[in-house]
């Protein structure tokens, strides 16, 4: 009896030393994640499920905080981890210069990549044609709107740039700030508005043109976009004027939102993930929230296309392939459509099947539906954090302030980015823009 | 034997020699290289954490860099930039300046008056003292979130006594090109004060009481001992925080970067959040390196000119 007991035990020794012993031989490829701004159900999604279904590696999610800023530092100096995970393509173009991310043509063509992502979109981590990132967290802006308030007060989403301005006059006179706008936690929200109303007012024919250098940012087109914009700060429509549009953050505005202290906002798919906490129950009110694309010049349901973070293989990974076998995982159209059912997780733009939408809230679905069915059309535009250089993009955020405060007229602000776009066009800085059919 | 065969035998030291050769042993070991050992762990450091860094941060202030790759020499094309064409780097300055007259000031006044009062004070002192230094024990952030709710202009302080009738003080304190600066400056302050208050009451502490007995009996008022046996008593103190303060004003960051990220319309953009910009919003690693090595300076200058005044007998 002794002995068998013996026995059983040393083979279950053996066993767990031969699964320890495998998974050891198995490398282990990092990935690092902003602290905070991933769903915290996302890790571990991905953990288990690549863990416990790879045969040929394993993944550990290390959170850092300011990611973007230690991996460049540590991918610079030669370390950093297997995955490089970038802000958008043109956070990419540097790295890729400077022989720091691998070309990915031939694991695109050898793993089915080419397949996997919609058409467009492989070619938004191109430098020189070859591919270098894979594009993630697909994202649009949209309008957002207090549906109770709305029906209460008899107001219809506006399709039209016209009518969101009459919209807003007619909430204004009713006590209600229009818009629930804020950047006192993150500045770069300016840009949300300048790169929609650029491509809503302007449209996105006018935004392509410049975008590759055919028109200048000093076009008439986009001053008007600008001055509509500058109009609506200055009738104090932005959280009830440009003080307060100064002193307010997220959680600030989208309580303003949910409670009816403001009826609209312009922001982005990514607050698909917590827009619930601001209305219903949770947030100890009876209204709800609903989306119309944000309204353009003619009409049309244009949505602009945003990327939220690329994803590389480190130049200086000890293993690659085990690298692109975690990158086929994550993007297969099974993985993103269960961390956007399960996380909210904004998905990459691959290849959905028809049933991923399944158990997702209908209004979520609906707009991914209704995005993809316009940029299948050609209906997109293009969002300044994708499509602009670096230096022109920190331009539009940061010196829309000064025309805001009365600093600086549109012309000057225009003339401005005119200038800093051009220098960053003749360096061949541009990220690559999406053709128009 | 002749005595010339002595210098063939230089080995052969007489009695003294041999003493003074090893006296200069000694003091070769113990007043050369013991000191060197000693310091040599931190002489490396120092090396490696700040001589290299340093110079490779004035080689690189001479670059293109983007900030990842290779970089291109471009000679004093930064600096060209920089004091000719960067109206955004004149303009930090500018703030840069109205933040060191500041802290050259209020702090400094805020403190002396505290230290002063509670040098007098023999029971309870410690518990005034621990209060008004707890503020400088706070991480920056935490502070900057308190400040920033407190001049929140619908929920802060502001809001709260408008609704009982005090009006006037719910402004945008830091959503106002005109205020933010300064009220960023003011809750930087709030940390700040206490710190230089405990430095200045333990340089008061060690005054000699017959100073003060003798300005009594020479008829001295408060304000008359605090100006002729206090101030002169601390004055290398002050000096010192004075020189230190001026430097730390153009190294300033956290709290402008926690509450305003250097707006509203760069209304509180220092040289600090513009380095910052620089190398990681605009890839122009170089440029910053350039701003950085500039910021250096003007702290140069500033010791410099303290230590023109030390050697013209002031002390510091």
């Amino acid at each position: 009896m002794t002995t068998n007991r013996y026995l059983v035990a040393l083979i279950v020794l053996l066993l767990l030393s031969t699964s320890v012993a495998a998974a050891q031989d198995k490398p282990t490829v990092s990935v690092w994640f902003n602290a905070g701004s991933t769903p915290s159900c996302t890790a571990p999604l991905i953990v288990d499920g690549f863990n416990s279904s790879s045969d040929v590696a394993q993944v550990e999610i290390v959170e850092q905080p300011n990611q973007w800023d230690v991996t460049r530092t540590a991918v610079t100096g030669g370390g950093g981890p297997d995955i490089v995970i970038s802000p958008g393509p043109s956070f990419v173009f540097e790295m890729a210069a400077a022989g720091l991310v691998l070309p990915l043509n031939d694991y695109a063509a050898e793993l089915g990549w080419n397949d996997t992502f919609v058409d467009w979109a492989l070619s938004l981590g191109e430098v020189d044609g070859t591919l270098y990132s894979l594009p993630h967290e697909l994202e649009t802006l949209i309008l957002y709107y207090n549906k109770t308030l709305f029906e209460a007060n008899g107001w219809e989403p506006p399709t039209t740039m016209a009518e969101l301005v009459t919209l807003a006059e007619e909430i204004a006179a009713a006590g209600i700030d229009p818009f629930a706008h804020g950047n006192a936690d993150w500045r770069p929200a300016n840009e949300w508005f300048v790169g929609e109303f650029f491509n809503h007012i302007a449209g996105p024919e006018a935004v392509y043109e410049a975008l590759t250098g055919q028109r200048p940012w000093t076009d008439e087109v986009f001053a008007e976009s600008i001055d509509v914009l500058n109009q609506m700060q200055e009738n104090g429509w932005f959280s009830g004027g440009l003080e307060l549009y100064f002193t307010t953050d997220e959680p600030a505005r989208m309580a303003a939102l949910g409670s009816g202290e403001a009826a609209m906002n312009i922001e982005g798919t990514w607050r698909f993930s917590n827009i619930d906490t601001y209305f219903g129950e949770e947030a100890g009110n009876d209204n709800e929230w609903d989306w119309v694309p944000v309204p353009s010049a003619t009409g049309d349901a244009i949505f602009t296309i945003g990327i939220g973070s690329t994803w590389s293989i480190n130049a200086a990974s000890p293993h690659p392939d085990a690298a692109a076998a975690f990158l086929t995982y994550f993007f297969s159209p099974q993985v993103q459509a269960l961390l956007l059912a399960e996380c909210g997780q904004a998905p990459a733009p691959v290849n959905l099947e028809a049933d991923a939408m399944e158990g997702v809230d209908p209004r979520i679905a609906g707009a991914f539906e209704a995005f993809a069915e316009s940029s299948n059309e050609g209906n997109y535009g293009y969002t300044t954090w994708t499509f602009w250089p670096p230096k022109s993009d920190v331009y539009i955020y940061e010196e829309i302030e000064r025309v805001w405060d009365g600093q600086i007229t549109t012309v000057e602000y225009l003339e401005g980015l005119n200038a800093v776009f051009a220098e960053e066009l003749a360096a061949g800085e541009i990220p690559p823009i999406p053709e128009r059919e | 034997m002749s005595q010339q065969a002595v210098p063939s035998q230089p080995e052969a030291l007489s009695p003294p020699a041999k003493e003074a050769a090893g006296r200069t042993r000694y003091r070769l070991l113990h007043h050369v290289a013991i000191p060197w050992l000693f310091i040599l762990p931190i002489l490396l450091i120092h090396i490696f954490v700040v001589t290299i860094p340093a110079i490779t941060g004035i080689y690189y202030s001479m670059t293109d860099w983007s900030g990842i790759g290779a970089a291109n020499f471009i000679g004093l094309e930064n600096f060209r930039k920089l004091f000719f064409e960067d109206q955004a780097f004149g303009r930090a300055l500018s703030n840069n300046i109205v933040w060191m007259v500041f802290f050259l000031t209020v702090p400094f006044i805020l403190a002396l008056m505290a230290a002063s009062l509670l040098a007098r004070i023999r029971r309870g002192g410690m518990i005034y003292r621990t209060i008004l230094f707890i503020p400088y024990l706070l991480p920056s952030v935490v502070t900057a979130t308190i400040w920033r709710n407190l001049m929140n202009p619908r929920l802060g302080v502001g809001a709260q006594l408008a609704k009982v009738g005090i009006p006037g003080l719910d402004i945008a304190w830091l959503g106002r090109s005109d205020t933010a600066l300064l009220s960023i400056a003011f809750a930087d302050n709030w940390h700040y004060w206490g710190f230089l208050m405990v430095l200045f009451l333990t340089a008061m502490q060690s005054i000699p009481m017959e100073l003060y007995d003798a300005a009594k009996i020479d008829g001295a008022n408060r304000w008359q001992e605090f100006r002729y046996v206090t101030l002169p008593g601390i004055r290398p103190v002050v000096l010192f925080m004075l020189m230190m303060t001026a430097i730390w004003s153009f190294l300033v960051f956290e709290y402008i970067w926690i509450l305003t990220q250097g707006g509203p319309a760069g209304a509180s953009e220092v040289l600090g959040t513009l380095v910052y910009k620089n190398a990681f919003n605009r890839f122009e690693a170089g440029y910053g390196a350039a701003q950085g090595v500039t910021i250096s300076l003007f702290a140069g200058c500033i010791i410099l000119m303290f230590i023109f005044l030390r050697r013209r007998g002031w002390e510091i």
